[in-house]
């Protein structure tokens, strides 16, 4: 495949698969800005790797790992002084621009009260992939993904019973 | 009950289609590959070619200080020393950019990827910044040869106290420029770090403690030569 189709197929690929992108922007990401960041970030990593898809399998799998791990690799910048104390908390605003509805905002923002890697796991369990396939992604056994998930849904219902 | 509802609301998930509406178009997408990244490894990356083009900017400053001072055969083998350091130091700098990890490599877990970061960043990465540092040091001191230079058209004989101040400025230089570089890739790295944690369900390794102890106990004794430096050149203005 030349250069060029490859571009383009590469293109219509993200296109076609642009709501994982937007998934996961909106669990890692309290503001727009950061979204717009982590969105940018997703896509140049996306096509970066995207040499290594072409022998595997699966596009949306394969997406969800460089997607997840490009998330969960963004790091904040320090201030001026070099303050190292945790960042105020940012207010989480998933609605602007979009029409998310109710139920949808509060598991939102439920999650975003997770740390990254607990948001991994419950975004690939709400996307119902396999726990082999968790396991695979995150690093962990499956019976590790197993415990874990219980414990996060059982956090994260906790979040959303004080959330409502 | 708690399970009832999550699994309610997962279905929910899986129906929700509000992004349809706000999809990027492919120009919008093909827009984004333009873009530069803004991930720790890109970050690395441009520090080192950052330090590079600076040495290199060193090392031009000093073949004309070679140029400037000919008949001076002292300094020149000096210079030409240094220029040798420099080579030695943009090659160290060439060949550690080549082996920064990629970001967003699609066939490694989650936690390989962030292993491979952290484990470069501790067991290379932070050499380059000392590395790095010496430009700082070099900077003041091919500065300080060309203010003799335009200043008095030569370089005078030092007396002992001309010793200390020249060597505590180089010293500071050094120090503040590595302490700078490394609490700032800290506090990035450190994040990284409390994914891993959040993966291995553990606190960091002992062996990674260890290093970090090692590595705080270096800073501090970086900083302590700082400052007893600073004291000293304070002292001479001072009392002089």
């Amino acid at each position: 495949m030349t250069h060029e189709r490859t571009h383009r197929h590469f293109l219509e690929l993200i296109h076609a698969h642009q709501s994982i992108i937007h998934k996961i922007c909106f669990v890692y990401c309290k503001n727009r800005a950061d979204r717009e960041d982590l969105q940018q970030e997703i896509i140049l990593q996306l096509w970066k790797s995207y040499p290594s898809f072409l022998e595997n399998a699966a596009f949306s799998t394969w997406m969800y790992r460089v997607a997840l791990n490009t998330a969960i690799n963004q790091t904040r910048r320090p201030g001026l002084l070099l303050d190292t104390s945790s960042s105020p908390e940012i207010p989480y605003d998933p609605s602007d621009s979009y029409q998310l509805s109710e139920e949808i905002q509060l598991l939102y923002k439920a999650i975003s009260k997770l740390r990254k890697v607990e948001k991994a796991i419950i975004l690939l369990w709400l996307e119902e992939k396999r726990y082999e396939e968790i396991a695979e992604t995150i690093g962990i056994t499956v019976k590790n993904v197993s415990v874990r998930l219980v414990r996060i849904r059982t956090r994260l219902a906790e979040i959303i019973t004080q959330l409502q | 009950m708690k399970a009832i509802d999550l699994d309610k609301i997962k279905a929910a998930w899986k129906n929700e289609n509000s992004f349809d509406d706000k999809r990027l178009s492919l120009e919008e997408i093909e827009g984004f590959l333009s873009r530069k990244s803004k991930d720790i490894s890109q970050l690395f990356r441009k520090g080192l070619i950052f330090d590079i083009v600076l040495k290199g900017v060193i090392g031009l400053s000093l073949v004309g200080i070679i140029v400037l001072f000919k008949n001076d055969l002292p300094l020149i083998l000096v210079c030409l020393g240094i220029l040798l350091l420099i080579a030695w130091a943009i090659r160290f700098q060439w060949l550690m950019a080549g082996k920064i990890p990629k970001a967003g490599a699609s066939d490694p877990t989650v936690r390989i990827v962030l292993e491979d970061k952290i484990n470069f960043y501790h067991q290379r990465y932070i050499k380059s910044l000392y590395v790095g540092a010496l430009s700082n040091a070099l900077l003041i001191l091919s500065g300080m040869i060309y203010y003799f230079y335009f200043k008095y058209g030569e370089i005078r004989p030092f007396q002992w106290d001309d010793y200390l101040v020249f060597s505590a400025a180089i010293i500071i230089g050094f120090a503040l420029g590595a302490y700078a570089q490394i609490a700032q890739h800290n506090f990035q790295i450190k994040q990284l770090e409390s994914c891993l944690n959040e993966i291995d369900e553990d606190a960091i390794s002992r062996l990674t403690l260890k290093e970090q102890r090692n590595r705080n106990r270096r800073l501090i004794l970086m900083f302590l030569i700082a400052i007893i430096c600073g004291l000293l050149l304070l002292a001479y203005f001072i009392f002089r």
